[in-house]
């Protein structure tokens, strides 16, 4: 027997579950268990979810259970527990192996699902871009300055900093190694290559995706969560010319000039590092890299910024455009613009690297 | 939920506002164990500003909210515990949007108690049964209407069985029947649990439907120009104000007729 008094509030919620603990052994011993609530006007829902919880499990050890004199909100509290049991704690959490297998199936699906839809977008956005070549007035002029100056001209800070540092870095490493063999005359020329080649070029696509990328992603899909981008619709706006295409563009020229300044800084790094560490003179370094470089070195880094450029526009005006549900679709959407993007930029640069010692004057295979 | 008639919230000369600006000046307000209090007014009158109070989103730039015989703002532990006894549902549902509508009502009983996964839930799916949600606990927010997240968020407001509810404008934003549907909810929350209801609101059909009592603000006054009953105030009030509002009548129709 078992009696409340007063009302049973959620403060009283722990004591109340250490009370019933102590007491299970005296009622699986009588076999019976009495609940009288005579004396309680009412059980405020968590304190009820106890008693309804430790009733069904001494029912399950074969103890007898009745309550008596419920006031009928009780009553009817108890009744919707009943109605709701089978739901409760089914269904959800972990179910080993097969959850496994479909998180995998998942995620293949909506890899192949993100490639095919960025394909389609991708095409949709040359389009429009064709489009306005031919219509050169329809291009938002203004935007396309704006998002110059928030990808270019903010970026120039970062992007002369790090090359910089990473040819001082490189250069100096290459040229102790190479001083063991008496080599270090070639840290030139290896510099001028590794930089304008490749990490110019990549370092600039890495900076510009996680600056700018991430920017196109957060604000499209912020607009997709208030709904901006369905009353551009419906107000008659092709969305893809006022939200995609201005960005676009503004990669395009922005981008390759970007390349250009972490290229000059890069080997700028190297200039530094072979007159610090290796007592080489500028006249030296300098004579190093006009002998290796030649103009279609400088030139084909500025075509990669262009495709670097399409990708990282496109991926993350895609991403944006991808949110449907609230804010933390928005921070997912972020995320995978710079993830993806990058990862199409290190794609498209396996590429493009096998054209590259096809098309480049002086390479023998 | 013991008794009825005496104050269960009190604002005492509270005045404050919103970045330098004063918005309420040295309001004084009683909220009776157990009705249904309207604050009403029309819009930018600091309806909101003072449910911001109610609530201790804010602390008041002077006066005092005192929730059952203390100050809210006395100690943060008080401020606490006044939370864990009142419930407040926002106008656009305020459900987190990453969560299930079933994860939303357990997240406060999560907070506060020491439940099993299990009793978590079953608690939460008879709060959703309640405001008749329980068919769509897995549903995510964003899939369900904005009648149905409002109903989830007075289910997520009522999962510790609060001793206050408040409300801001419940019908904001939604249709006729859809509105009557809640303000019925609400008051048969108010009738059978003894719960009582502060709803901030200006829909004169929902203010004639359920409140017990209105207080009335005004943009001018930055205060209370009126209390009594939504009829009392109609018929028996000489205030153009008051008249101008509770008849749905134009400002200037106002100033000619009273």
């Amino acid at each position: 027997m078992l009696a409340v008094a007063g009302v049973l509030d959620v403060e009283d919620t722990e004591y109340l579950r250490s009370f019933l603990e102590n007491r299970r052994a005296a009622f699986l011993d009588a076999g019976r268990m009495e609940l009288d609530l005579s004396a309680a006007p009412g059980i405020d829902t968590v304190p009820a979810v106890l008693l309804f919880e430790y009733m069904g499990s001494l029912r399950r050890a074969g103890v007898r259970t009745v309550m008596t004199n419920a006031p009928e909100l009780v009553a009817t509290l108890f009744r919707t527990f009943e109605r709701n049991e089978s739901r409760a704690g089914a269904g959800r959490g972990m179910h080993g192996l097969r959850h496994h297998f479909e998180d995998l199936g998942e995620a293949v699906y909506g890899f192949a699902r993100t490639t095919v839809g960025l394909w389609f977008f991708f095409t949709s956005t040359m389009y429009a871009l064709f489009d306005m070549v031919l219509h050169p007035r329809r291009i938002r002029w203004q935007m396309v300055l704006y998002y110059m100056e928030q990808t270019g001209v903010h970026a120039i800070p970062i992007v002369a900093t790090l090359p910089w540092l990473l040819g001082t870095v490189l250069g100096y490493q290459a040229g102790y190694q190479m001083s063991a063999y008496g080599a270090e005359i070639y840290m030139p020329a290896l510099l001028a290559y590794s930089i304008t080649w490749e990490i110019g070029p990549m370092l600039c696509a890495v900076l510009v995706a996680g600056r700018s990328g991430s920017a196109f992603a957060a604000e499209i899909g912020t607009m997709q969560v208030r709904r901006e981008v369905d009353a551009l619709r419906v107000m008659g706006f092709d969305t893809f010319s006022y939200l995609v295409t201005p960005k676009l563009i503004a990669l395009f020229f922005v981008m390759p000039f970007l390349v250009l300044l972490a290229n000059t800084a890069g080997v700028l790094g190297g200039l530094l590092a072979g007159g610090i560490f290796l007592d080489m003179p500028a006249s030296i370094y300098i004579r190093g890299l006009s002998e290796a470089l030649i103009p279609f070195d400088i030139l084909w880094g500025m075509i990669k910024a262009i495709v670097y450029a399409a990708i990282i526009a496109n991926v993350g005006s895609y991403m944006g455009m991808q949110v449907r549900g609230g804010p933390a679709d928005v921070g997912r959407a972020t995320t995978s613009a710079v993830v993806t993007s990058i990862f199409f930029v290190i794609f498209a640069d396996a590429l493009m690297s096998l054209l590259f010692i096809h098309l480049r004057p002086g390479i023998q295979l | 939920m013991t008794g009825a008639g005496g104050p269960i919230l009190r604002v005492e000369g509270l005045s404050g506002g919103w970045e330098g600006e004063q918005i309420l000046r040295d309001v004084s307000l009683d909220v009776r164990r157990g009705e249904v209090l309207v604050v009403a007014g029309r819009s930018g009158c600091g309806k909101s500003t003072l449910m911001g109070y109610l609530i201790g989103l804010a602390e008041p730039w002077s006066g005092r909210v005192v929730f059952d015989g203390r100050s809210i703002w006395e100690s943060p532990e008080v401020l606490k515990a006044s939370r864990l006894r009142w419930g407040v549902t926002f106008q656009s549902g305020a459900m987190l949007a990453n969560l299930s509508l079933l994860e939303n009502v357990i997240l406060p009983i999560r907070e506060y108690t020491c439940l099993s996964e299990r009793e978590m839930e079953l608690a939460a799916y008879s709060k959703l049964e309640l405001v008749g949600l329980s068919d769509f606990a897995d549903s995510s927010p964003m899939e369900v209407s904005g009648g149905m997240q409002k109903r989830a968020g007075l289910a997520r407001a009522m999962a510790l069985d609060p001793e206050v509810l408040f409300f801001d404008e419940p019908s904001a934003g939604l249709d006729p029947v859809t509105s009557a549907q809640l303000d019925a909810l609400i008051l048969s929350i108010n009738r059978s649990l003894g719960t009582t209801v502060v709803i901030v609101t200006h829909e004169l059909a929902s203010i004639y439907a359920i409140s017990d009592r209105v207080v009335m603000l005004d943009t001018e006054v930055r205060g209370i120009i009126a209390e009594g009953t939504a009829a009392g105030l109609r018929d028996t009030s000489t205030d153009p104000r008051v008249l101008a509002f509770f008849r749905r009548e134009t400002g200037a129709d106002a100033e000619r007729g009273g």
